[in-house]
């Protein structure tokens, strides 16, 4: 009777707990949120060494002639596959809309059968597909740095060394960091995107600012100054760690050094740095200045974006692919103007040295019964993609820009002139990251922005968790 | 052999209910145990066998789990002690047969309908800190300065409770229909009984009606609390990347881990969630047994 009611309960019991061990055999992809530059990294400590500080690049000078490239050429009818993210509400899909419709004319024999794949489903659905090694496409879309550096560590990419050599006068080896492993390059990369500090100029104006601060001290006295006149200077979306980070690491960067910063995001370098420390509390007594809008810090970017649309703060630190939305809004447009975050110590940083760098890539699978067609087109693909996109103001061109360019919105030429003249690129934190140590590192940063860690709590702390 | 025939006929008749229990129920609560002794590291790869390593892990501060856990339990105390007291006061008073006994009852469980994702956007524009119904209420009563400048969500000393309010709010309903349900099957005739022995509506409510409904007191306190150590959905709607929050509960940091390439931990929260939820459904069996003429279980 005893073992009869033991039984019943036990049976019970987990009738009961049956959805919690329902979740609980996920051993799966990697899969994060993300924004259009926040991407998803994998674990690949050691193919990211080469993800790391590239030489500037994209200018818009020395257009090239696409025509005379080698094209993907063969009669014989070929058909490709491809995966990609660029949905119907995807920025980008115009970008490739335009580029496959140009493929097509070009190479009447290759037929491209592509599917778009929403953001977080598409990483489920490529992980997997990798993984198991069946149903790839010929084409895929990928994230740089750590995620395509797993896909290459299984064996699954097809080496675009070759094909990308004939590029060489119009893709800059420099932008082919963050697909580069063991010195191969696995992708084609289409568009670039940086960190930058866009400015309200009206509500600068209010402050007495007619021109945007340019140095670490003037940026400090602006932000006095708009406090002073009751506008709040900066806006970021605490509810979204990734916004807290456009905040961050400009600060760490230009405090420390991008070499430095690089470091410590590949892994070579410890957190354990007291400038990592100084550079977090200088962010910590910004805040504690009342230069960051309280109400942020529960709420997402979308809002605080619309916030400084709307005038509400007079700075918007984030990715360059906002330019197109800023440009789009006609209004708006003339008060904004965008720059890049001053430097903080100039004997360790200095102008030109950026978060960001090229991420979306196209890479060709090792496995394609076409691979070398794939490759040829893919390399072909990319470039018209970031032709487009970088019309269309979603992203700065990996590419050397050629046509007419005279088209796009007065914030990314800025933002062209502003990578013309870089120095260096430390590729966003979490993308260049591996997904386990991405977990800690957010979290910290979390706690910073929500002043339960301070800089020396914040070494701490990440200096134990990250390997 | 016709005994035999019979039992095979039984078991035939089982199997496709045992294959379903056993694959659904068991082999999953067993995978997740064999996991969470692994890294599980890639997708398809357990890696190295690490014991119990995951689980002292998980008490790192990097995982922030044991203020998960807290936060869990937290959320379990509340959902007993002001969900359940409220539903049961809604049930009794709906159960005495008020005026419009059929409204209420639709209003106060039209909340357990409504999405949790719904629930979630609704109550973020409440809370919102520029423009929300609680902000805005303040604001008309010159009482502005007493809401955190983060605004309720923002702000780590009100966020759990302004996170958990809805939670509670969402299941209130649930629970007044599984007590009013049982309220409604008490015999009318042990209420005129007592009422003629002079019991007040109170009285008959304290005295007849609750011992009545105990089993499904009981039943509704083990769902509040196994319910609130997994809750997941209307926390995650305001926990977003779920970074930077002090409301994280076990199962935030679960769905995070499994999908980040750290399987083995993600098996272990699954695992002690379970632990948690078991020896939780079996303390309040036993606090619900009745006692014997001696006063024993």
């Amino acid at each position: 009777m005893k073992m009869k009611r033991l039984v019943s309960t036990l049976l019970a019991g987990v009738m009961v707990l049956s959805l919690v061990a329902c979740g609980s055999g996920n051993t799966a992809p990697a899969s994060t949120d993300t924004s259009a530059a926040d991407t998803a990294t994998t674990d690949t400590a050691a193919t990211t060494d080469t993800a790391a500080t590239t030489d500037t690049a994209a200018t818009d000078e020395a257009p090239a002639d696409t025509a005379e490239v080698e094209a993907p050429a063969s009669d014989e009818p070929v058909t490709l596959t491809m995966w990609c993210i660029a949905t119907e509400g995807d920025s980008n899909r115009h970008a490739y809309e335009a580029a496959i419709a140009e493929m097509e004319e070009k190479y009447p024999n290759i037929t491209l059968e592509w599917e778009a794949i929403e953001n977080e489903a598409y990483k489920t659905k490529i992980i997997a597909a990798m993984a198991s090694g069946e149903g790839l496409p010929d084409i895929f879309f990928t994230w740089s740095c750590a995620f395509l550096g797993d896909f290459v560590n299984q064996g699954r990419v097809y080496c675009l060394d070759d094909v990308l050599a004939k590029y060489s006068d119009e893709l800059p080896e420099s932008m082919l960091g963050n697909t580069t492993y063991d010195g191969k390059h696995y992708g084609v990369p289409t568009t670039m995107n940086i960190v930058a500090l866009f400015a309200n100029m009206d509500l600068l104006a209010q402050a007495g600012w007619d021109k945007v601060p340019e140095n670490y001290d003037e940026l400090i006295k602006c932000c006095d100054d708009l406090v002073a006149a009751g506008i709040i200077p900066f806006g970021c979306a605490g509810g979204e760690t990734w916004c807290v980070t456009e905040y961050l690491e400009p600060i760490i960067e230009k405090s420390i050094g991008a070499d430095a910063l690089n470091d410590i995001f590949l892994g070579r370098a410890s957190y354990d740095n007291p400038d990592v420390a100084k550079a977090v509390d200088t962010f910590q007594e910004m805040i504690d200045k009342g230069y960051f809008d309280p109400a942020g810090a529960s709420l997402p970017n979308d809002d605080v974006k619309a916030n400084f649309m709307a005038g509400r703060t007079a700075f918007y630190q984030n990715g360059t692919w906002n330019c197109a939305d800023f440009a789009n809004d006609a209004e708006f447009l003339p008060k904004v103007k965008v720059t890049e975050f001053p430097v903080i110590d100039s004997s360790k940083s200095k102008l030109g040295q950026l978060i960001g760098g090229p991420s979306d890539t196209l890479a060709v699978t090792a496995s394609s019964p076409n691979a070398e067609v794939a490759a040829e087109y893919a390399a072909e693909l990319g470039k018209l993609i970031c032709h487009y996109g970088y019309l269309d103001g979603c992203g700065l061109p990996a590419w050397i820009p050629y046509g007419d360019t005279s088209s796009i919105n007065p914030l990314t030429q800025t933002v062209s002139e502003i990578c013309a003249n870089a120095d260096s690129y430390v590729l966003f934190g979490d993308t260049a990251m591996s997904a386990v140590d991405k977990d800690p590192y957010l979290d910290a940063v979390a706690k910073v922005y929500g002043k339960e860690l301070d800089g020396a709590g914040f070494i701490s702390e990440l200096a134990g968790a990250i390997r | 052999m016709h005994r035999r025939h019979k039992h095979l006929t039984i078991f035939l008749f089982l199997l496709p209910a045992l294959v379903l229990f056993v694959g659904i129920l068991v082999w999953p609560i067993i995978a997740s145990v064999h996991h969470s002794m692994f890294e599980y590291r890639s997708f398809t790869e357990p890696g190295n066998f690490v014991g119990l390593q995951n689980y002292k892990d998980l008490f790192n501060s990097q995982y922030d789990f044991g203020k998960a856990v807290i936060n869990a339990l937290i959320l379990a105390a509340l959902s007993v002690f002001i969900q359940l007291p409220l539903a049961l006061g809604l049930a009794l008073m709906l159960g005495n047969g008020i005026k419009g006994e059929r409204f209420y009852l639709s209003v106060y469980f039209t909340p357990v309908l409504i999405s949790a994702v719904v629930i979630g956007m609704l109550w973020e524009k409440i809370y919102n800190p520029i423009y929300g119904l609680v902000t805005k209420t303040f604001e008309w009563l010159n009482m502005a300065d007493k809401l955190p400048p983060a605004g309720l969500l923002g702000d780590p000393k009100t966020a759990l409770l302004a996170v958990f309010i809805p939670t509670i709010w969402q299941y209130v309903g649930y629970h007044m229909l599984l007590m009013y349900a049982g309220i409604k099957g008490v015999s009318p005739e042990l209420r005129e009984a007592a009422m003629l022995d002079g019991a007040t509506r109170g009285q008959v409510n304290r005295y007849v009606v609750i011992p009545t409904i105990k089993p499904i007191i009981k039943v509704s306190i083990i769902f509040a609390i196994t319910g609130s150590l997994k809750s997941y959905d209307l926390i995650k709607v305001f926990a977003k990347d779920a970074y930077n929050c002090s409301y994280k509960v076990p199962s935030l940091l679960l769905v995070r881990y499994a999908f980040h390439n750290a399987g083995g931990i993600a098996s272990a929260i699954a695992v002690i969630m379970i632990i948690m939820c078991f020896f939780f459904a079996i303390l309040i069996n036993w606090m619900f047994k009745e006692r014997d003429l001696y006063g024993k279980k």
